[in-house]
Parts: C-alpha cells; sequence; structure tokens
C-alpha cells in the first residue's frame, strides 16, 4: 500500500488487487460515484426507488412473542424480507443500477450465491431499463431454483458457472472475466461489501439506509440507540448496512453471525473468523479467507447458499481486528430450528440466511439484561428456501408433492 | 538467465521473427507429465517456457487453462513441488523460464521466500497479473531484482496514457501486453486495436513487448511482426493437448517456427 492507494484500504485490509485491464473501469466507477454520491438528483431519484419501488422504510417490529424465549423485553426484528424482492439486496442493486444509468451503461453483470442479489440485480435492471446479466454457481443454482425462475421472468440471462467450487466465489470470478471482455458498456453490480476498490465503500453506504431507518424506528418506540445489534455474515453487506451509523457509538454491541455449517473442520463451515481463517489476497482484495495452506481459496458449506464465501468485507476484517465488532457463529441445525422457532412465534418466516442471526439470539437466552435494547436484522425472508427447508421438516409430504407434480407434467405432455 | 533471454532476443531480433513463450501449467495434467509437455515444448522449438504455478481463483484467465489449474490443484500441485519441476528445467531445455502466478500464492508462501525460489528455478522473469505496482507490486520487484529476477507488468488496451506510462516507467526485463481486455483463450484474427495498443506501449517504452490473449495461428503471429518481440500462446495449447495430445502439440509449435 502507499499513499496514492491509501483510501483503498481499511487498516491492513481492502485494496484493488486486480490485473491492470480492471483498472479503467474501477477508476471510472470510483470517480462516478464519488460525483453522483451527493449529487442531489441522483439521491432524489435512488429516494424515490427505495420509497416507491423497494418499499422503504421496512418496519422494524417489537418481537414480544419472541423476546419471551431469551428472556428480553425489548427484541426488534428489523424487516428487510420485506423489501421488494424480498432481501435487502435491494437497497444496493437500486443504488448501482442507477449510478450504472447515470454513467450511461446499457448493462449490468452481476454475481449471486443465495440469488437474492441476482433477483434484485433483475429487479433494479428491469425497471430502469438495463440489460442484465447474472453469473450463479451451478451448485447455487440447484439449490435455489426459485430465484433462478424469478429472474429470468424479469428478463435476466443467468448463466450457470461451472469452475471450481460452482458456489459464489466462482461466480463473482466469472461474472469480474465477463465485465473485463465488455467495459464499454456494462457495470458490474456487485452485491456485498467486498472486492476491489471501490465496492466495498459503495455497497457499505448503499446499505446504511438500514441502520439510519433503525436508528429513527427505536426513537419512535423510545429508545434512543440499540445496545445490541445481530446480523448473519456471508459478505457482510447486511451486517455492515445494520452496524454502519451506530459504529462510532462504542456503547453499541455489534454482532455479526457465520455459517457455522455441519462442523468445526475446514470446508464444513464458512467459519472466517474462528480459526481457520487467514489474511489472503483473492478476488481484487485482501481480507480474510478460508484458505489451504498454499493459498487456495477452500471449499465452504453451509445450509444457506448466501452465507458459504470464502472471504469476507475487509472493513468487517478491520472492525473484527479491533475488537468493534465481534464474531460469533450458528450451525446449518442451530439455523434451522432458529427458521423454526421465529415462524411460529411471530409469524414471520426468515431466509436461512437471517435464522443464523436468530440462532445467535436464542443462543444468548438467559445471558442478558432482560432490559437490553436488541436488533436482530431479519435480512430477508425464507420463501426462496422451500427446496431445503420443505425436504427438512415435512420430508414424506414434500417428497409426495413432488413426484405428483412430476406425474402431472408427465400426463400433460 | 538474463544473458539467455538476451542472446535469445538477439538472434530472433536478427532473423525478423518473434520469440514463441509457450505456457503450460504445474501439475497439469499431472506432475511427471507436465515435466514432459515442457521438455517437449522446448524440443518442438519454443524459445521460451512459461509455467503457471496453479491457484484456485485465477482472474485473469479464461476456461481452458482454469480447469488445468484445477485438475493440477486436485492433483496435488503445490508451489513447491512446481519449484521443484522447473530445477534445472532452464539449463537443460536452453529456454528463459518465466514463471506465472496470483498474488496469494506468493503471499502465503512469503515475498522473500517466493522470490527467492523464482531464482533457483532459474526464472528470468515473474508474471503475477494481480499485483498492481501501488498494491505492494513495487516492493515485490525490489525484492526479485536482489535476486535477478524481473517482475514482468501485464498491460492491457483499456489502460489510460497516465497510467500506462506509470506502469512502463517502472517496467524491467519485458513487458507483457494482453492484445485485448478480458481473459485468456484462443480466437480467430487480431483487431486493429490490438496493434494500435501494440504501437501505444513502444512510445512508451524501449522494452521488449510480448503479445498475447487469443494468439492461434501462424497469420496472427505474423500480422504482430516488427510489433511484438515475443507472441504467447497459453489457452490454444491447452486445448490442443486435451483434444489431440502431445505430438499434435509439437506439431503445432513446429509449424510456427518453419
Amino acid at each position: 500500500m502507499n499513499r496514492a492507494t491509501q483510501a483503498f484500504y481499511y487498516g491492513p485490509y481492502g485494496g484493488r488487487f486486480v490485473p491492470e485491464m480492471f483498472g479503467p473501469a474501477l477508476r471510472e466507477l470510483d470517480a462516478a460515484w464519488r460525483k453522483y454520491r451527493k449529487d442531489p438528483v441522483f439521491r432524489k431519484d435512488l429516494n424515490n426507488l427505495l420509497h416507491n419501488y423497494a418499499g422503504r422504510p421496512t418496519p422494524l417490529l417489537k418481537a414480544d412473542r419472541f423476546a419471551e424465549l431469551i428472556g428480553c423485553n425489548n427484541v426488534f426484528l428489523k424487516l428487510e424480507g420485506l423489501a421488494h424482492t424480498g432481501a435487502h439486496k435491494i437497497n444496493n442493486a437500486l443504488g448501482q443500477a442507477l449510478l450504472a444509468k447515470m454513467m450511461g451503461k446499457t448493462r449490468i453483470v452481476a454475481e449471486t450465491g443465495a440469488g437474492q442479489h441476482g433477483v434484485a440485480s433483475a429487479a433494479a435492471a428491469a425497471r430502469l431499463g438495463l440489460h442484465c446479466t447474472v453469473f450463479m454457481g451451478e451448485v447455487d443454482m440447484r439449490r435455489q431454483y426459485p430465484n433462478v425462475y424469478n429472474m429470468r421472468r424479469m428478463g435476466a440471462e443467468v448463466i450457470a458457472v461451472q469452475e471450481g467450487s460452482r458456489t459464489l466465489k466462482d461466480a463473482v470470478s466469472a461474472a469480474l472475466k465477463y465485465w473485463a471482455g465488455n467495459l464499454q458498456d456494462t457495470h458490474y453490480l456487485l452485491g456485498s461489501a467486498l472486492g476491489p476498490h471501490p465496492y466495498p465503500r459503495i455497497v457499505r453506504e448503499l446499505q446504511s439506509v438500514i441502520g439510519r431507518e433503525v436508528r429513527r424506528q427505536l426513537g419512535v418506540y423510545g429508545f434512543s440507540a440499540p445496545q445490541l445489534l445481530l446480523a448473519c455474515v456471508g459478505g457482510g453487506s447486511n451486517a455492515l448496512g445494520l452496524f454502519s451509523p451506530f459504529l462510532p457509538d462504542p456503547d453499541v454491541r455489534c454482532v455479526g453471525v457465520e455459517a457455522g455449517g455441519s462442523g468445526p473442520e475446514q470446508g464444513r463451515n464458512a467459519i472466517r473468523f474462528g480459526g481457520n481463517g487467514r489474511t489472503g489476497i483473492a478476488q481484487g482484495f485482501k481480507s480474510v479467507f478460508l484458505q489451504d495452506q498454499y493459498g487456495n481459496l477452500a471449499a465452504t458449506h453451509s445450509v444457506s447458499a448466501g452465507l458459504d464465501y470464502a472471504g469476507v468485507s475487509p472493513e468487517l476484517a478491520w472492525l473484527k481486528e479491533r475488537g468493534r465488532v465481534q464474531f460469533c457463529s450458528a450451525d446449518d441445525r442451530s439455523a434451522l430450528a432458529a427458521y423454526d422457532t421465529l415462524s411460529r412465534s411471530e409469524g414471520i418466516i426468515p431466509a436461512l440466511e437471517s435464522s443464523h442471526a436468530v440462532a445467535a439470539a436464542l443462543a444468548m437466552a438467559g445471558t442478558l439484561h432482560p432490559d437490553t435494547v436488541m436488533v436482530i436484522n431479519i435480512s430477508g425472508r425464507g420463501d426462496k428456501d422451500i427446496f431445503i427447508t420443505a425436504p427438512h421438516f415435512e420430508e414424506k409430504a414434500w417428497k409426495d408433492y413432488l413426484l405428483s407434480e412430476a406425474a402431472r407434467e408427465g400426463r400433460n405432455e | 538467465m538474463n544473458d539467455l533471454f538476451l542472446d535469445k532476443l538477439q538472434a530472433a531480433r536478427l532473423k525478423e521473427r518473434p520469440l514463441l513463450m509457450t505456457h503450460f501449467v504445474a501439475g497439469y495434467p499431472a506432475m511427471a507429465e507436465s515435466r514432459v509437455l515442457a521438455e517437449a515444448l522446448a524440443a518442438a522449438g519454443a524459445d521460451i517456457l512459461e509455467c503457471q504455478l496453479p491457484f484456485s481463483d485465477p482472474l485473469a484467465d479464461g476456461p481452458s487453462i482454469m480447469q488445468a489449474n484445477q485438475q493440477a490443484l486436485d492433483n496435488g500441485s503445490t508451489p513447491k513441488s512446481g519449484f521443484a519441476l522447473l530445477d534445472g528445467l532452464s539449463a537443460r531445455t536452453g529456454c528463459p523460464l518465466i514463471i506465472m502466478s496470483y498474488v496469494n500464492i506468493a503471499y502465503r508462501m512469503g515475498w522473500e521466500k517466493f522470490a527467492l525460489a523464482c531464482k533457483k528455478a532459474g526464472a528470468y522473469g515473474l508474471l503475477m497479473p494481480d499485483l498492481p505496482l501501488d498494491e505492494g507490486g513495487a516492493e515485490f520487484q525490489d525484492l526479485l531484482a536482489a535476486q535477478g529476477v524481473h517482475l514482468l507488468p501485464v498491460v492491457s488496451p483499456g489502460m489510460e496514457d497516465e497510467r500506462l506510462a506509470l506502469v512502463l516507467r517502472k517496467a524491467r526485463g519485458f513487458i507483457y501486453a494482453t492484445l485485448r481486455s478480458g481473459v485468456t483463450g484462443a480466437r480467430s484474427g487480431l483487431e486493429s486495436s490490438s496493434l494500435d495498443f501494440l504501437r501505444r506501449i513502444h512510445q512508451h517504452s524501449t522494452l521488449p513487448v510480448a503479445a498475447g490473449f487469443g494468439i492461434s495461428d501462424k497469420v496472427q503471429i505474423d500480422s504482430l511482426q516488427g510489433l511484438a518481440d515475443i507472441v504467447v500462446i497459453g489457452s490454444h495449447l491447452l486445448d490442443l493437448y486435451r483434444t489431440s495430445g502431445l505430438t499434435a502439440v509439437q506439431r503445432f509449435v513446429r509449424s510456427l517456427q518453419s
């Protein structure tokens, strides 16, 4: 790092570790972002889209029945799942798609893991009249068919990534490569607060609407600030979106929840901050990555497709190192249990990603002061996970249903 | 090492033909076979050998080379076994050696250790496309230089003049120019913008220029005459090796040198 690139960094993390061929596009994006982020027209158009299209502000619900289960009186759920397309991802997608349009681009390319960012990008592109190409790992496409279908219906082209582990990291690489060959007319709409500078900054800022709303909404309930914030961490965009407005306030405890997967061994989870993660440089940035002893990114696992990424936001890596954000993990089993608990106690079906944050809250039961003001980010809703949750909770009914539908389709042919 | 490269370059310039740099992946399809491939390339007339130490997420490579990286890793190829493969290769074949890899491989091994290993392997230069000069590349360049190894810049057509000048001002060894933006992979023909880009480079630097990305036939190579001292064949060789085997690869390399 030198003086010229200091602004790219969060402590030792971040940077712009890309081949020179990406440089012009990243510099163009950086300049455009600095030009438009405070531009009155851009702000007005974005706020209009967030309000009338995405449905913001999303509610902050005081979840009393759920609160009883953890022995706290003041548990709030930030219902990002009620934003259009079902997750917080739309905040960033609309902002970047609008920026792309102001830059004169006609196409966007995006990567997606769980498909939520892909759906949000497809929607934003359709709304703003941009052509959209989404790269998605073949494994994730199988796990998240409803999202694949919805992206296609909104006019996006979904391309199956067959390289490597065929999950999110491979989709990031594929999208970056496609971009490199189409820089003139294409904006790369990166979905999380990571990648080469300026993406971590752009995504964090566009997502921070979550935390700003929370502060205002808590005020209506009579609280000036929360004491505890909980959010799941895949790349880190919903967590940073919630945390960032509160980071200057040391009394607000921020906890990120990683995917504990099926066990503590490398390859069975996506816990970057739990001992297996090491500092590394990949996919255009320096951060903490799950990797082998030689530096190759490691395979990850989580029941939720949106959390199984080998790297993590460089800003979160720095906040962790400074002790400002703490991390814990929830495994597949406890995430599924939390999904069930929240569905039954509040009538809210959370995404499996968000279920990890719910699981962490449940794990804190009895350890917190009853008056603790806690906000859990329900970053998405769980409809998209039916192919994972249904076989788990209703194996026979689900199988019978699929078989009967398959038979019906067969008869109709 | 310097002499080997410069002698080759001078001889090629006298003959008014470019040097042929051929790419292979350490450990693809397996360690022993990649050694056989490298030696066969040299025997067929390749002038420079470019060895890629595999990485899981190669950002500048297209499908052919990606797949070779993955297979090499699946076969247990490590930086250590890759460097061991290269030991003595340059001296044995009389070909200057270029090592190519991605930054995390060097970062994990440790900058100094990696630089030393490059020297021990007899490398003339190192290509590390995802380590820009202003992200630690300049410091690594110094470490490598202390071992007599050049960190070779990789430049692309879309680069602004100012940036190109900055990168080329610090360049040593030779300049690797990608003929287009995008990733490696064979395709036919050459665009005029690619040739314009090579002309732009010569305005900024007097160093030899290697042209790569998308080269797969003699016609393309001939059209680079006078603009590139070195032509790089990567993906096409891998594709040929995969579909038609070692003999076909050798026949192809010979046909380019005739």
